[in-house]
């Protein structure tokens, strides 16, 4: 197969947390002008022309791809042999397609090599010893096994909140490991006359393998069939530590699909924040749906550590960012947070109480919370507390303005009975029609709350509806937290007869 | 930045002079102050009701007490 890379162009998946599918599509449209743009559950695929900086901006994926293979399922058969040549197959590229793939990877990863040294093709003199490599390495392989999704590319950074790739669906079967083959054969003697560089350049394969497939061959051993593929066509040295590049191979009962990742960090570790409170993509997928624009004021009245203030700082500057919290060691979190982005012109921080917040009425754009209730505290006390929050947030927010909450799953059902708006529950459709979807997921996933329950929560509060009228329901969106999941709920201040 | 106690700063006066935006230097200090100073330690005070918030590490306490 030939790269796509002619005009410097290339085609790219991006993973993405479950629900924030449709906010990286959207944005890579935006922010990159790219085309073709196509996702499944849990990864966005995209063509683009942008350069490497202008990727490493995305803000709601996980981890960036370039995309080397993308085809139907693999065939699943009882003869494991055959689908593993048919794996093997998908690496099995002529010498000019992988040294063209590092060439690639080298200018993302900041390295101008000249095409010469790389081109210098050594025509595998391993060839001949490769048998004996193979032996050795089956020998002396050692095999990872992680069955939580929580692995590699969760390098957490000292301080920094733990960054969670996207979550297993429970339908999946899925076992998960890294697989390497350490490659000793430096020992047997024979120094081939290969380029040096190609000689201590060192590969990792990591393999996920769920559906119908999973059943038969486990990942490892698509893992390992893929590196003895690679070791024997390129030379290359397997190291499971500290690889220079990694090949990811993903086959499930969608697609089968072959990338490297172009950046040694996830997309989620944001360089300018030091301490993460909220998932820095979903922090900045709110924003994207608050309607930040020049010379707005915004407010997070429970802001924490401040992570959804800074995502909408860095990427709509020209707006006034205020943040009130109650508790003194959040507020500090939250002010180093500030001056490490280099944000405090930007960012205003008070010791207040969301139910009683000073500042005067109508006076923001945006309200953008997420609600920590429902998480730590008992959902007991909640449903006293959140009509008061909801009547301060509605109070300092201007006629047009927006509420961007994220709530957990259980405040979700409160939510429902505090702000139903007589019959009409749908939300305004979003353009792009994928809210629809997340809307129509929102609402199947909440579809086993018990009326009963339900019921007595609406009478309770019954006299409290007509409190928060202004407030329209303007979308709801489901996302996955890592462990939990929780929904945005978006909400436009609109005027009422009476109000003044 | 360098910490400073601003107490009563005597290079503003009471009250802008009628002629105020012509006077540059003193354009000048109302910009330090009102943009490039930073309370770090030091009082809000209502100017209706009189009531003090103290600022602490650059972050003024505006939290009510029952009875407010």
């Amino acid at each position: 197969g030939r790269l796509k890379m002619a005009a410097g162009g290339g085609r790219y998946f991006c993973t993405a947390g479950r629900g924030m599918e449709p906010f990286l599509a959207r944005e890579v449209r935006a922010r990159l002008g790219a085309t073709e743009v196509d996702y499944v559950t849990g990864k966005v695929f995209f063509s683009t022309e942008a350069e490497p900086g202008e990727l490493r901006k995305l803000k709601s994926g996980e981890r960036l791809f370039l995309l080397l293979k993308k085809c139907t399922p693999l065939m699943v058969s009882r003869h494991k042999g055959k689908m593993l040549q048919e794996i093997k197959s998908l690496v099995t590229e002529e010498p000019k397609y992988w040294l063209d793939v590092i060439s690639i990877w080298r200018n993302f990863h900041g390295h101008e090599e000249k095409k010469d040294d790389v081109s210098q093709e050594n025509q595998l003199p391993l060839k001949r010893k490769s048998e004996e490599e193979t032996n050795i390495a089956t020998k002396r392989q050692k095999m990872e096994q992680e069955r939580e999704t929580v692995s590699e590319e969760c390098q957490a950074g000292a301080g920094e909140g733990c960054v969670v790739p996207e979550r297993k669906s429970d339908w999946d079967c899925q076992t998960e490991s890294e697989t390497s083959l350490e490659d000793r054969s430096k020992s047997s003697g024979e120094k081939p006359i290969a380029n040096s560089e190609q000689l201590n350049f060192s590969f990792r394969v990591s393999c996920r393998c769920s559906g119908a497939i999973a059943k038969i061959l486990p990942s490892q051993e698509i893992g390992r069939a893929v590196g003895i593929a690679l070791m024997k066509q390129c030379g290359w040295r397997a190291d499971l530590r500290y690889p220079d590049l990694e090949i990811f191979v993903h086959l499930n009962d969608i697609h089968t699909v072959v990338g490297i990742p172009l950046f040694k960090l996830p997309l989620a570790n944001r360089e300018y924040i030091k301490t993460a409170g909220l998932r820095s993509t979903v922090a900045w997928a709110m924003a994207s749906l608050a309607e930040i624009s020049a010379g707005a004021s915004v407010l997070d009245p429970m802001c924490g550590l401040g992570t959804i203030l800074l995502e909408a700082a860095k990427e709509w500057p020209e707006a006034c960012y205020w943040g009130a919290d109650i508790s003194d060691s959040q507020l500090e979190g939250a002010d180093v947070n500030i001056r490490t982005a280099g944000l405090m012109d930007k960012i205003e921080l008070l010791k207040a109480s969301v139910r009683a917040l000073p500042l005067p009425s109508e006076s923001f754009d945006a309200v953008i919370s997420d609600i920590p209730f429902g998480k730590k505290f008992k959902i007991t006390k909640d449903i006293q507390l959140l009509p008061d929050i909801l009547q301060e947030m509605e109070r300092v927010l201007r006629v047009g303005g927006t509420v961007v909450l994220l709530l957990s799953q259980d405040l979700h059902k409160r939510m429902d009975a505090i702000t139903k708006c007589a019959e009409n529950d749908s939300p305004n459709a979003i353009s792009d029609g994928a809210s629809e979807t997340a809307t129509a997921k929102a609402l199947k996933v909440d579809g086993n709350s018990s009326s009963s329950v339900n019921g007595v929560e609406e009478s309770c509060l019954s006299s409290q509806r007509t409190r928060f009228g202004s407030l329209v329901p303007d979308g709801i969106y489901g996302v996955s937290l890592g462990k939990t999941d929780a929904f945005i709920y978006k909400y436009r201040k609109i005027s009422t007869a009476g109000n003044r | 930045p360098p910490k400073k106690k601003l107490g009563h700063p005597s290079e503003l006066p009471p009250e802008p002079a009628p002629d105020y935006e012509g006077d540059e230097s003193f354009l000048r200090r109302v910009h330090h102050v009102l943009l490039e100073v930073e309370v770090l330690e030091g009082v809000l005070q209502c100017p209706d009701s009189g009531r003090r918030f103290p600022i602490s590490r650059g972050i003024p306490n505006m939290l009510l007490s029952e009875e407010e």
